[in-house]
């Protein structure tokens, strides 16, 4: 399989959120993205960060959920990734 | 500064003085479609490619701005070159200034664009950034102290030179990827690259490329609406 790019693992981070009805908590997001748990938290805090996902507090759980922003971004994706190809980027 | 006479007014209300505005704004208006067209997909992706693809469209803007500036100079003050303006007038530091301004925003334009494209093969070090904006800096200055047409027409036979080798650089790269993939961007920067250069040439040095000069605005706007027609292609309308 050939190594993923920061813009696929976002992608792929963001549609393992959306692909669960949008609540996914932080153990099983970690497993599926299928990235060492030190660059999840990477890529986790800077989803945080650039406001893509949010935390959510229910009770005793934390789950996360897809921002606007993050539904933006996977509606975007193939129109960012076509543009850097066209423009070779 | 010079009396408002009649002789002024009709450099203004000429043909040739209205054509230089209007081509001027469609290649700024063009320019900052593609700077704020890209927005949302910079601002989504912060990916440094299309970041110094956008920043290259956007200085192209501020470089045409300068340039139209600097031809409203010329008709203000009735001369054909900016460095013949007489130096015991205020005019002088103006126009250099504006020069200066000029040649720096359309030298960091081509190495913006050149960046976008090679950035990723460069280690994707944005440090190397600032070495083209000294390197802007030098020609621009060189320009302004140099007052000599061999000078500046070796200037950017130079930037043409560098722009040749880092698009051939590029291209050798992309041909190595799978079939099928287009080569038609690279002429697009070359063509971009080399008609901004003509532009410069013809701000500094208006007699060498005179009789050319409308055959090279219809080409830079042609070559402007294409790059922006790609642009909206790929973005779609918002």
């Amino acid at each position: 399989m050939a190594k993923r790019n920061k813009l696929e693992i976002i992608k792929d981070i963001l549609t393992i959120i959306h692909s669960n009805h949008n609540s996914i908590k932080s153990t099983p997001l970690l497993r599926q993205s299928n990235i060492s748990t030190a660059r999840f938290k990477d890529y986790f805090n800077e989803l945080i960060e650039k406001k893509f996902i949010k935390e959510i507090n229910n009770k005793n759980n934390k789950s996360i959920s897809l921002t606007d922003k993050g539904f933006k971004f996977l509606e975007k994706y193939r129109t960012i990734i076509s543009f850097i190809d066209e423009f070779e980027l | 500064m010079p009396p408002f006479n009649s002789q002024i007014i009709r450099n203004f209300v000429s043909p040739g003085f209205g054509t230089e505005i209007i081509y001027s704004l469609v290649i700024i208006v063009c320019s900052l479609m593609i700077y704020f067209g890209t927005k949302e997909l910079y601002e989504l992706s912060s990916h440094k490619g299309i970041k110094y693809f956008r920043q290259a469209f956007l200085f192209f803007a501020i470089a045409y701005f300068f340039r139209s500036f600097i031809k409203f100079i010329l008709v203000y003050f009735s001369v054909n070159r900016i460095l013949d303006i007489s130096p015991r007038i205020f005019a002088p530091l103006l126009s250099q200034v504006t020069l200066l301004l000029f040649m720096y925003f359309s030298s960091m334009a081509i190495f913006y664009l050149l960046y976008s494209v090679m950035w990723k093969k460069w280690n994707g070090s944005s440090k190397k950034i600032y070495l083209f904006h000294l390197l802007a800096f030098i020609i621009s200055a060189s320009i302004i102290l140099s007052r000599n047409a061999l000078i500046y027409l070796g200037v950017n036979i130079l930037l043409f030179i560098i722009v040749l080798f880092v698009v051939y650089t590029s291209y050798q790269n992309t041909k190595k990827k799978p079939k099928g993939h287009k080569h038609n961007l690279y002429v697009i920067y070359l063509l971009l690259s080399f008609f901004l250069i003509l532009n410069i040439i013809d701000i500094l040095i208006p007699e060498f490329l005179q009789i050319f000069q409308l055959f090279i605005y219809i080409a830079s706007i042609i070559i402007f609406l294409m790059m922006l027609y790609k642009v909206l292609k790929k973005t779609g309308p918002s």
